[in-house]
């Protein structure tokens, strides 16, 4: 590999590995606060990646329900990447309300949690599905306006091409992090939600609403899951509304890799899945959807708290 | 009757088949293990049965061994489930709760990516023309009715036996248990392995009921699926990964008019079950019954 | 005689925290031997270094010409050491007598298959396995509720049914973890009676961490007391109730 392919595969690792970390930072934010996985998370980012869509083009595919459906509006990219990801971020929240809250108000099996939440992300779907068929959503190369698709330079006599929606879909990702990381460690509700996730019983007690703060956490994580779905799309195109439960995946082996429950981990673990994906030679591409769980398996073996997870010692 | 086979009888050996691959994730369940890795097994001894099937290299073995042939690739498909199970358990089940969950996802996820490139799996096509055993689906249900029942008649017999007994303690507690004398790791494989013999067995007998073998057997989603069947038909009893498969197998199919709204009241059915019953059908129909005795004690 | 059990500089750190710091004893066959110190001085986790649950730092173990440090804590058991825990660990899903025959496991031998299949041998074991947990359940005053699950006993009850189960194992040696608390004092004294009375009857020794004075002065052959995880003093119990370091440990503080 010359430096100009390692270059190309690094600025290709980095921009993936961020929206993986801020697609796995849905699931975290989930984690911390309730102990348990949210398997509707791949359904949210493929709703997020179909609105943003549809409000950005204003036209609707040739198959399903809305077949040939014009939008009376279109909105900028920015604009419907935004609004996209905020009704994803409501839809997270009736993930909660229909999927957790009624399991945690009965005192059930943390299990079951994995099942409702399942259920749910069948429904939507599938409810996807009947709308919009399984066709592929290419979002159109003039979706950004101005912006050219591309910008190339050369080092030597070699090209390296960087897509323009690389660089978006990086510095979303980074302001989406850094806000993030704003909102929790600065503001009031950032240490509220960390009472929370210390001890639900305990914030409960210092009079912190804690079914309140779990629907921001469902908020937020929805948010980014639509965000990342929006990004994804924009990218590779969606490929059908099953396109999120490949991805829901891959985001959980960021996740574990970087630490149930830790922020830093997720954007670690997101780039060294990012990264490791974009190294892997075109002869192996095939196994390229592998990687991310070899690590998984790995990194369990050596680390099973994940990478910058704290370990707990089990009180005998 | 003949018409009732002919209509039913893909489905009827379905629920038999999803009922036992219920039951393979309830092994190590019983040991308090949350194990994803059945799909796996599965497509494992599936595909170990279409290679034996329809390669050319046991193109004599199949000619000496005529239908005989079938009961080996299912001994096969067990052995190299075992086989599997040790290698992946051993390391795996030092891992706990959800950890243990994700490694096992992660496992089904690398073998089936495997399967889809490797030549002696078919790639992305798979295998074609796996030989039938059977011509007509009644034959299917011949072997797959016995083996859920010899199944269902071990797993009642292991729970009162001292293998048994030494997997619900390590549910219940598996520090306690290993200060009582019991070597928890390798009661824990012990089950993973049974789960995983029997997944890979069930496999080997469905690619020849299905015809066809590729690397969509064995997927997440199934994983996941596997885990509906034993919570929503309860975990604490045999009889739940039984009910769950077949109810939930079944459910679809009872759902067919409904077309394209089928999936969406599955998955209605997914949530609408966990919340309502949270210690499942059999869990549900226990508290049911001690409800009616209860009464019953109480007026005479 | 020979030595049953010694301890020989055995040390435990957690992080820089020496919880038990180079601590010798050594326990005679049939002795009585108390453990007490104030809370935090790292009585359980002598325990649990004794048992394997807890990997030992330092030093050495010998029980009856064995060494036990680096053994996992099954094959510890198998050697015949048997404990109850201070938060009681019981089999709460598991009816009363399942989690007495759980703890028959060493001493029984069938596997998967024979036990599946029902072999001759696998059921008079079984049988055996029965007949002893209703013998112990019966001893424990609980034999009537038999097939009732252990999580739904009274606190007391659930005591008793685990140092039941401690002595299933039928061991040798049975380290008991405050098997008095919560227990009033005519409890206590019953307790008392019946530990030196299941000593006698199953040829146990016992060591047994308490917090009660009393009761430990009243039943120990023997007492150790700890402190910040050392041995602060060693010996019969009046001999240690004079100890000026001992005094000071346990009323400097306060």
């Amino acid at each position: 590999m010359d430096a100009v392919q390692f270059l190309q595969n690094l600025l290709n690792g980095i921009s993936i590995g961020s929206v993986y970390a801020i697609f796995a930072l849905g699931y975290t934010l989930v984690f911390s606060i309730l102990g348990i996985i949210n398997f509707a998370h791949g359904a949210v980012f493929t709703l997020g990646a179909y609105l943003t869509y549809s409000m950005a083009v204003g036209q609707f595919g040739i198959s399903g329900l809305l077949a040939d459906t014009r939008l009376p509006f279109h909105l900028s990219f920015p604009l419907a990447l935004l609004l996209g990801a905020v009704c994803s971020g409501f839809a997270g929240v009736l993930v909660e309300r229909c999927a957790f809250r009624p399991l945690r108000s009965r005192g059930a099996d943390p299990l079951l949690a994995l099942v409702s939440s399942l259920g749910i992300a069948l429904v939507a779907v599938n409810a996807i599905q009947y709308l919009v068929g399984s066709e592929i959503y290419s979002f159109p190369t003039d979706v950004y306006g101005e912006l050219p698709p591309a910008v190339t330079f050369e080092i030597g006599s070699k090209t390296v091409v960087v897509r323009t929606v690389q660089v978006i879909i990086f510095s979303v990702s980074m302001a989406l992090l850094g806000g993030l990381a704003w909102l929790i460690n600065f503001t009031r509700t950032g240490k509220a939600l960390r009472g929370v996730a210390e001890n639900t019983a305990t914030a409960s007690l210092l009079g912190i609403n804690v079914d309140r703060f779990i629907l921001y956490t469902f908020f937020l994580s929805g948010f980014l899951g639509g965000m990342a779905g929006s990004l994804v799309g924009t990218s590779f195109g969606i490929a059908g509304p099953y396109f999120g439960v490949t991805y829901g995946l891959k985001g959980l082996a960021v996740m574990v890799l970087g630490g149930l429950g830790s922020i830093p981990g997720a954007l670690v673990g997101g780039m060294m899945i990012g990264l490791a994906e974009a190294f892997v030679p075109t002869e192996y591409s095939a196994y390229k959807e592998a990687v991310a769980f070899a690590f998984l398996f790995l990194a369990l073996m050596v680390r099973p708290q994940g990478l910058l997870g704290k370990t707990t010692i089990q009180k005998v | 009757m003949a018409d009732f086979f002919q209509n039913y009888g893909f489905l009827i050996v379905t629920m038999a088949q999803q009922s036992l691959l219920a039951m393979s994730l309830y092994f190590p369940l019983m040991a308090g293990q949350l194990s994803l890795a059945s799909p796996g097994f599965y497509a494992l001894g599936g595909y170990i049965a279409a290679i034996i099937g329809t390669d050319d290299r046991f193109a004599p073995l199949r000619d000496a061994l005529g239908n005989w042939v079938f009961p080996l690739e299912w001994l096969a498909a067990g052995l190299a489930s075992a086989l599997l199970a040790l290698l992946v358990g051993i390391p795996a089940l030092r891992l706990r709760g959800i950890y243990l969950a994700l490694a096992t996802i992660a496992f089904v996820e690398i073998f089936r990516v495997l399967c889809l490139n490797l030549t002696i799996t078919g790639g992305a096509i798979g295998i074609f023309g796996v030989p039938q055993l059977f011509e007509s689906r009644w034959g299917y249900i011949c072997i797959f009715g016995p083996l859920l029942a010899v199944i269902l008649l071990f797993t009642r017999r292991l729970e009162r036996s001292r293998v048994g007994l030494a997997f619900k303690a390590i549910r219940e507690d598996e520090l306690a248990s290993d200060a009582m004398g019991i070597n928890t790791t390798r009661y824990k494989v012990l089950a993973f392995v049974i789960g995983g013999v029997l997944a890979g067995v069930v496999g080997g007998m469905s690619a020849p009921f299905l015809n066809t073998w590729n690397a969509r057997q064995g997927t997440f989603d199934a994983s996941i699926g596997y885990l509906a069947y034993v919570l929503i038909g309860g975990s604490r009893s045999l009889w739940g990964p039984l009910l769950g498969g077949m109810l939930l197998t079944a459910l679809p199919e009872m759902l067919r008019p409904l077309k394209d709204f089928r999936l969406i009241i599955n998955g209605m059915v997914l949530v609408i079950a966990s919340i309502y019953l949270p210690r499942g059908i059999v869990g549900a129909l226990g508290s049911l019954k001690q409800l009616c005795l209860g009464t019953k004690g109480d007026r005479s | 005689m020979k030595v049953f059990l010694e301890a020989e500089g055995l040390s435990r750190n957690f992080g820089g925290l020496m919880a038990v710091n180079d601590v010798s004893f050594s326990v005679a066959e049939g002795e009585i031997f108390g453990l007490i110190g104030p809370n935090g001085a790292g009585k359980t986790t002598l325990f649990n270094l004794m048992t394997g649950l807890t990997p030992v730092s330092r030093g050495s173990l010998r029980f009856r010409g064995h060494e036990l440090t680096g053994l996992p804590p099954h094959r510890i058991a198998k050697k015949g050491v048997g404990r109850t825990f201070q938060n009681i660990r019981l089999f709460k899903g598991l009816s009363a007598l399942d989690n007495l025959r759980v703890a028959q496991h060493i001493r029984t031998r069938s596997g998967l298959f024979s036990g599946v299949f029902a072999t001759a041998s696998a059921k008079l074991e079984e049988e055996r396995g029965t007949a002893k947990a209703r013998e112990i359940l019966q001893l424990v005053g609980l034999a009537d509720r038999a097939h009732e699950a252990a999580g739904n006993f009274s606190y007391g009850d659930q005591r008793r049914l685990e140092l039941g189960r401690a002595l299933a194992m039928e061991p040798a040696l049975l380290l008991l973890d405050e098997p008095a608390a919560g227990m009033n004092v005519h409890e206590k004294h019953a307790l008392t009676g019946f530990i030196r009375e299941i000593r006698d009857k199953f040829n146990l020794t016992i060591m047994i961490i308490e917090h009660h004075v009393p009761l430990v002065m009243g039943l120990c052959d023997r007492i150790a007391v700890l402190n910040f995880g050392e041995l602060l003093a060693i010996g019969p119990p009046a001999e240690v109730q004079q100890n000026p370091e001992v005094i000071d440990a346990y009323l400097g503080g306060e």
